[in-house]
């Protein structure tokens, strides 16, 4: 009885904490992200960004890719590689016009990752 | 051996996919080992309904994250670690709350008891008399007139209290004629009897349609066991025509 009871409880609260944890941790990276891309966005549309903009971002990113892969399906991670890619290669060839286009997309997909994770009946179905 | 190792290793330090694998694998499977000792005995015996259930999520669980590697792993270990939560929690009910043991685990049902077949009880576990007479072939009892008592237990196993010296009056197979209110074409072939043979039988016995009969088995010495839908068994016997037997 009092080992099931422990067994219970360590489980709950490893559970609990993981996903308190998890909620925490991909909201922040992805809030930071994405103040990092808004700021290139501007610069961008200012037509200013160069090419240590864009890399400071990707940069950035690859570092926080580094944990994200224990949180987040390899799938989504792989899809914001993409449009990263894409985004930094039209500013480093001064595309801006296109670029925004692509860093627009980016932003929306680092608001979108962060409400797949939190409790809201939609996700729970 | 040595040789297939290496062979196994030079291919996982060439195809890192498969090496993933490999390492998830590794991972999955330690925690399962860990999770079904930590469940204890129940898990790998017998199994409940909830176990069963338990038994069968876990697989899939475990099979998904393992092969794909876009999943992350923390994925499926965090399912796994749940459904022991759940099962845990389910263990205390099953323990210290009998109308929710009851509720989760079922009860025994008590199919033959001294009057015969409970038909109610048969109803209620989806289970017919061939089904019961299978259950009974497997437990070693050939007739319906060996067993006293005879129960399904809440994990599916089947259970009977045969009846004293059951042994020797097992000498014939007996062959169910009457199922449920219906002939059992086959098996009267097999008596080598004609079908007014059992009319005569019911007859005898002040029934007067075989769809009231709910079992009626005869054996190769004559015996026959009747049951009428919601009356008494009667066992009773035959003289057989001369050189039928089996």
């Amino acid at each position: 009885m009092v080992k099931t009871l422990i067994s219970i409880l360590i489980a709950l609260g490893l559970l609990i904490g993981i996903s308190i944890f998890q909620m925490i941790h991909i909201e922040r990276e992805f809030a930071d992200f994405s103040a990092q891309l808004e700021a290139l966005y501007d610069k961008t549309e200012a037509q200013t960004a160069t090419r240590e903009d864009a890399e400071a971002v990707r940069v950035s990113w690859n570092e926080k890719k580094k944990t994200m892969h224990i949180w987040v399906p390899h799938t989504d991670i792989s899809y914001v590689d993409y449009w990263l890619s894409e985004g930094l290669s039209l500013i480093d060839t001064k595309q801006y016009d296109q670029a925004l286009s692509k860093i627009e997309v980016l932003i929306d997909i680092c608001r979108k990752i962060p409400s797949s994770y939190s409790f809201s009946v939609e996700n729970v179905l | 051996m040595g040789l297939l190792f290496c062979i196994f290793f030079s291919s996982l330090a060439k195809d890192k996919r498969m090496a993933l694998i490999f390492i998830r694998t590794v991972i999955i499977y330690v925690t399962l080992l860990l999770i079904m000792r930590l469940m204890g005995k129940r898990q790998i015996g017998e199994m409940q309904p909830f176990e069963f259930v338990i038994t069968l999520l876990i697989a899939e669980l475990a099979c998904i994250p393992m092969a794909d590697i876009s999943i992350p792993l923390l994925y499926g270990i965090v399912a796994i670690v749940s459904i022991y939560l759940l099962h845990q929690i389910v263990c205390l009910i099953d323990l210290y709350c009998k109308p929710l043991k009851y509720l989760i685990s079922g009860k025994p049902s008590v199919v033959i008891n001294r009057n015969g077949i409970d038909e109610y009880q048969l109803k209620k576990n989806s289970l017919d008399v061939s089904d019961l007479m299978e259950s009974l072939r497997t437990a070693g009892y050939f007739s319906l007139s060996s067993v006293e008592y005879a129960l399904y237990e809440a994990s599916g196993s089947f259970s009977a209290l045969p009846k004293a010296g059951y042994e020797e009056e097992q000498t014939s197979v007996p062959l169910v004629i009457i199922d449920g209110g219906e002939y059992d074409e086959k098996n009267i072939k097999l008596t080598g009897m004609p079908l007014s043979f059992f009319e005569n039988v019911l007859k005898k016995q002040g029934i007067k349609k075989h769809k009231k009969v709910l079992v009626l088995t005869l054996d190769g010495t004559g015996k026959i066991y009747l049951q009428e839908y919601g009356k008494k068994r009667v066992i009773f016997n035959v003289q057989l025509p001369e050189g039928v037997a089996w």
